[in-house]
């Protein structure tokens, strides 16, 4: 049968494939014959075009004035990511840069920490793709993976699928722990992630409960970090909890403190 | 909302948004973010996730307000489509993972028809087409016409709206196809 000779038959398909109600088989076929005819064709491009109209009836509410606030956020964010990679030549001579200075740096570490931190880079190069707002990550990863003489100590702390989702890095000379986040994963607003040093032996002992911003600094003295071979987050009730309590929610991410050569 | 904007001060918007003018998009958000934010609504029919919605489709515009000039339709109903399609979206995705189990069902779909309240339609600032749309369905019954606009808006087959509305499936489809022939027959008048 050549729907294209019956235009009754056609505007009904046209119409109920276009609402959406034409599934299946018949919803193929009429794809099918869409393609073949220009009259088929016309015929649905006519009934998708008169059932989008009702996008337009709908009776207006106000969204919340925080909506807008989020898209200036996310436009500002953006931005700022755009103007860091036109300082770069290109994408991607920018990112080989970055990697480039990472491996240097990492011939001073153990192959343990390489393979970490190489993770990361990945993780975060993946990443970058998709999201533009992380270029300037890669480069203070950078620029702080050539520091890391300075640094000394370094974790990347993983999920159960080892995708990284924390960079550590601790400063001996500042007694400070920093925190970057790398990953996706957020907290739920009722909720804290908290910082644990897992000792060899004995319970495990708080550092620190993590603000939900993507850079945290905590101090913590030199003589508590770096005896310490594990760092671990657990997800907590809002505000952590005392670190006689030891863990009580999941612990979501861990990861090896590493030392770097002298 | 502010005043109603003519489709050719949004095309010209639309055409300055495709130029990266932030100021552009907010007069856009301005003059048309409570339409949009009804059509998430009507889709994920959950004010919060609406709003996540709108968020996502105005970036999106922001996006691809180059390709408005292609797609031939009137502003409204350009935009229109970019939410509906996100809001679907959204709704795929929480459906794989309440599939997945991740997500405890918190906002079945609330409206059911018991209201008998015919679907409220608004004309401020719709194009011709929508005007031709907007007479034919008011003459469609009202429990009908709610289903036929709810098959459209969350993309349903008619075991769908029967679970998600209660109703037999005989009285969805039996009501879909008469208004379906309404509608159709109808809008033929304006075309």
């Amino acid at each position: 049968m050549n729907i294209a000779n019956n235009p009754l038959l056609l505007d009904r398909l046209a119409a109920s494939y276009a609402l959406g109600t034409l599934r299946g088989g018949a919803r193929r076929r009429l794809e099918t014959y869409a393609r073949q005819s220009p009259v088929v064709r016309t015929s649905v491009l006519l009934w998708q075009e008169r059932m989008c109209a009702m996008t337009e009836l709908a009776m207006p509410i106000a969204p919340s004035p925080n909506v807008w606030k989020r898209i200036e956020n996310a436009l500002m964010q953006e931005a700022q990511a755009q103007r860091l990679a036109l300082g770069a030549q290109s994408r991607e001579t920018f990112v080989q840069a970055a990697l480039d200075k990472v491996r240097q740096a990492l011939r001073w570490w153990q192959a343990g920490a390489m393979t970490a931190a190489l993770a990361t880079v990945a993780a975060v190069t993946i990443g970058l793709q998709t999201q533009r707002d992380l270029d300037g990550q890669v480069t203070q990863l950078a620029q702080q993976v050539k520091d890391s003489r300075q640094l000394q100590y370094v974790a990347v702390l993983s999920d159960d699928k080892s995708t990284a989702s924390m960079l550590v890095t601790f400063d001996p000379a500042k007694n400070s722990l920093t925190l970057k986040r790398v990953g996706a994963y957020k907290e739920d607003t009722d909720k804290s992630l908290q910082l644990w040093a897992l000792p060899a032996s004995g319970s495990p002992q708080s550092i620190g409960v993590l603000s939900d911003s993507k850079v945290i600094r905590i101090a913590a003295p030199a003589s508590q970090v770096i005896t310490i071979p594990m760092l671990a987050i657990s997800l907590e009730p809002k505000g952590g909890v005392p670190s006689a309590t030891g863990p009580t929610g999941p612990v979501l991410f861990k990861g090896a403190l590493l030392q770097a050569a002298e | 909302m502010n005043e109603p904007l003519l489709d050719t001060q949004l095309i010209v918007l639309i055409d300055r948004v495709a130029q990266r003018d932030a100021q552009a998009l907010r007069q856009l958000y301005d003059a048309t973010s409570s339409k949009l934010y009804a059509v998430a609504v009507r889709v994920v029919s959950n004010k919060e996730h609406a709003e996540d919605v709108l968020q996502d489709a105005y970036l999106n515009i922001w996006r691809i307000a180059a390709d408005y000039r292609a797609s031939l339709s009137p502003p409204m109903a350009w935009m229109g489509v970019v939410v509906r399609s996100r809001a679907l979206d959204f709704l795929r995705k929480r459906k794989a993972e309440r599939a997945l189990g991740g997500v405890d069902i918190d906002d079945q779909f609330g409206d059911g028809l018991d209201s008998g309240e015919p679907t409220p339609l608004d004309t401020s600032i719709a194009s011709e087409q929508a005007w031709a749309l907007h007479e034919c369905l008011r003459k469609i019954e009202a429990k009908p016409r709610e289903v036929l606009t709810l098959a459209y808006f969350r993309d349903l087959s008619h075991g769908e709206l029967a679970t998600q509305l209660s109703l037999p499936l005989g009285t969805v489809k039996t009501w879909i196809r008469r208004s379906l022939e309404q509608l159709r027959s109808c809008m033929g008048k304006f075309a």
